[in-house]
């Protein structure tokens, strides 16, 4: 075979490579993980909207902590650590936490408008996770944005359909995301 | 057109390439572990479809050479090998990386 085709076919066999490495490689239990701690935060604001900041309070940190457990675990058991990728997973969720815990700093605001603006920074939060970390993550970002049309619009259950809804395709994302190969060591 | 492919070839500064990175599954690891850090072996098998007695020999030479180090430890109580490149791995990488490149443009240039 000629060395120039040897070589290109040498490179597109690197960039299959390549390209397998990065997909899939976030664990389904993640997906999982938010989609409870999402349907019950969400029904808490129609079915019982006291307890709406303290249970974010715990679930928000906890959720974040025991997600990258979860990534450090599962990179280790699929045998793929990449550095660089969980430092740009902590550093782009640390953004979106931090961002919703000053949003809760702000003065008279009334709690159903704090939810909604809270509701569209989590999803400007997903779409770029979705954009730049996990592609499924797109999709549920721009489902709570309709989602945050839908609870400015509609007083009733708004939240807790949103909830069913965010719950039903972070399930069927993880479920996906699960699919491919988890090859472990 | 294959006579002119041949024609181009034969042209070109192929000799300034590393001949470690040029087998395949070598070249591949390389890129893999420049891009992950640490990779196991069970998962550079899996990515490459290579044989475990063909990416073992493979990685050796990537090790004999100072291109990648090689950590063993126990999970689960099962050995897993993982390897990371060095510097001099990543410094050979990216250099071989940058020969392709201006073959690749010499290549282009001479099919016009």
């Amino acid at each position: 075979m000629d060395q120039l085709e040897h070589l290109e076919g040498d490179l597109r066999f690197v960039r299959g490579a390549l390209d397998t490495s990065t997909r899939g490689a976030s664990p389904s239990m993640l997906y999982f993980l938010w989609a409870a701690i999402i349907l019950i935060g969400f029904a808490l604001v129609d079915f019982q909207s006291d307890w709406v900041p303290r249970y974010w309070t715990v679930a928000g940190p906890t959720g974040f902590f025991a997600s990258a457990y979860i990534g450090w675990r599962h990179a280790r058991r699929l045998g793929q650590a990449s550095a660089s990728d969980g430092r740009r997973h902590v550093l782009h969720w640390g953004a979106v936490l931090s961002a919703v815990a000053l949003a809760v700093l702000l003065r008279g605001v009334p709690s159903e408008q704090l939810h909604a603006v809270i509701l569209l920074v989590l999803a400007l939060g997903y779409v770029t996770a979705g954009l730049h970390l996990d592609r499924p993550l797109l999709w549920v970002g721009l489902l709570m944005g309709a989602g945050f049309v839908l609870v400015t619009l509609v007083s009733s259950y708004a939240w807790t359909a949103v909830g069913i809804a965010l719950a039903v395709g972070l399930t069927v994302a993880g479920i996906r995301e699960g699919r491919p190969r988890e090859a472990t060591t | 057109m294959k006579r002119r492919l041949e024609a181009t070839s034969a042209q070109l500064p192929f000799g300034e390439l590393d001949d470690l990175l040029q087998h395949r599954a070598r070249l591949g690891a390389a890129v893999l572990l420049a891009r992950h850090q640490q990779l196991s072996f069970s998962r550079l098998k899996a990515l490459l479809d290579e044989t475990d007695g063909n990416l073992g020999a493979q990685m050796r030479k990537l090790e004999d050479a100072g291109y990648v180090v090689a950590r063993k430890e126990f999970q689960d109580r099962r050995p897993v090998t993982w390897y990371a490149l060095t510097a001099k791995g990543t410094r050979a990488l990216s250099q071989h990386l940058a020969h392709l490149e201006r073959l690749i443009q010499h290549a282009r240039r001479a099919r016009g």
